[in-house]
């Protein structure tokens, strides 16, 4: 196989949220992705390549991950309690850390229907984090209310077991503070200006006096990880993600 | 429970667990009168291996009936799982259709992948009732059989083929 020469390009978006995503991921939980999630599951394999070496990483559509059975195992795996952090994203997302897969406007004469919410209303209560991905960052994405709530981030129901843990987007990472029970601003990405995030944001991300620090910029480990071993696996589990971020 | 399907389906339900005293949710098991499944091989006597990142076999055992669509008939010792795959018992299998290609515009796992370009037709197609009509007279009703339904796609994939 020959390798696209990629050494010398400049660290892209996507590489930029795996690196934040894989930051968040800490040595010796047990990751699953589900499907259409390839940043998820490039930061998976990028965190178990470097700072988290005991990860146990649970990757739908990687052919080592086996099962025996079928993908409902995953659901099961959950409800035991195995699975410490699980990965959701949504059409809307609001301040409370809600989000919503299932429609735009009102339920029953909605604007758009959407796919729907599959496991996430029981994933986000029985995983111990989650952490909420987006491939995009304004103001339709985050808005003040969601018009329909497939999973809350927190609530007081006495079989819960975890909840939101963080949001990364292409412009930064916000954290769920469990005292207030809303989202966040925790660190911008280098070169995004926090002008772009809050003009971008339909909720107000709790700045007030605080100086939102920069993410640091990807280490030559995680970047040669990254666009080695990482890439080479993810051509296999997720190959048209693959080819759009570092060719094919 | 704090999401809105409480909301809007009213077949969801809340149950105290005598054990712990915790309110759960609970759902009504689906029960399909017919599941029809695509696997890689099957044998006349009805066993079958499937793809093991579905859920094929809970699907076969759930359904009132199911018929299993085969890549491949072999014979019955030769229903062997592959790495990425699972065996039904022929007690959940009621037909086996042999049709290599029959999961065809979406994947066999291991044998042929999605045909992307065939599912991108079909999503421009089905914008309008005149284009949804001219792709089903071109590729549902044209056809004679699944054999020139296969040519009519120029399906390339199989492992019979």
């Amino acid at each position: 196989m020959t390798k696209p020469n990629i050494s010398n390009q400049s660290v892209q978006p996507p590489e930029v949220m795996i690196g934040a995503i894989s930051r968040l991921l800490r040595d010796g939980e047990w990751v699953a992705t589900g499907t259409l999630s390839p940043l998820p599951a490039a930061a998976a394999l990028l965190a178990k390549m470097t700072h988290a070496p005991h990860l146990t990483t649970l990757i739908y559509g990687d052919p080592d991950f086996r099962l025996s059975e079928g993908f409902h195992e995953l659901f099961a795996l959950a409800q035991k309690g195995k699975i410490d952090v699980f990965f959701l994203s949504g059409v809307q997302i609001d301040k409370q850390g809600r989000i919503n897969l299932s429609i735009l406007g009102d339920y029953d004469r909605p604007t758009v229907r959407l796919p729907g919410g599959a496991g996430s209303s029981m994933l986000s209560a029985l995983v111990r984090r989650v952490i909420i991905f987006t491939t995009s960052h304004n103001r339709r994405l985050f808005v003040p209310k969601v018009d329909f709530v497939n999973a809350t981030a927190a609530d007081d129901a006495p079989w819960r077991r975890g909840g939101l843990s963080h949001v990364v987007t292409p412009l930064c990472t916000m954290a769920f503070d469990g005292t207030k029970k809303e989202i966040v601003l925790e660190s911008l990405f280098p070169g995004v200006p926090l002008e772009e995030v809050i003009s971008n944001t339909g909720f107000d991300l709790a700045i007030g006096e605080r100086s939102i620090p920069v993410m640091n910029t990807l280490t030559d480990e995680e970047l040669t990880m990254l666009r080695g071993p990482v890439q080479e696996r993810m051509r296999l589990i997720y190959p048209q993600f693959a080819a759009s971020v570092w060719g094919s | 429970m704090h999401s809105d399907l409480m909301k809007v389906r009213r077949d969801l339900k809340t149950v105290r667990d005598p054990y712990s005293g915790n309110e759960y949710v609970v759902v009504l098991p689906v029960i399909p009168d017919v599941a029809i499944i695509h696997a890689a091989k099957g044998s006349r006597s009805g066993e079958i291996t499937t793809d093991a990142t579905r859920n094929d076999r809970l699907l076969a055992m759930a359904a009132k009936k199911t018929i299993a669509v085969v890549e491949e008939l072999v014979e019955p010792e030769d229903v062997l799982p592959g790495r990425q795959e699972v065996f039904v018992a022929s007690v959940h299998i009621d037909a086996v259709v042999l049709a290599p290609g029959g999961a065809h515009p979406t994947a066999c796992p291991g044998i042929y992948e999605t045909d992307a370009a065939h599912i991108r037709e079909y999503i421009a197609a089905s914008k309008d009732e005149q284009g949804f009509a001219a792709y089903m007279g071109k590729y549902i009703f044209a056809p004679e059989d699944h054999g020139r339904y296969l040519e009519t796609v120029n399906f390339r994939g199989g492992k019979q083929l």
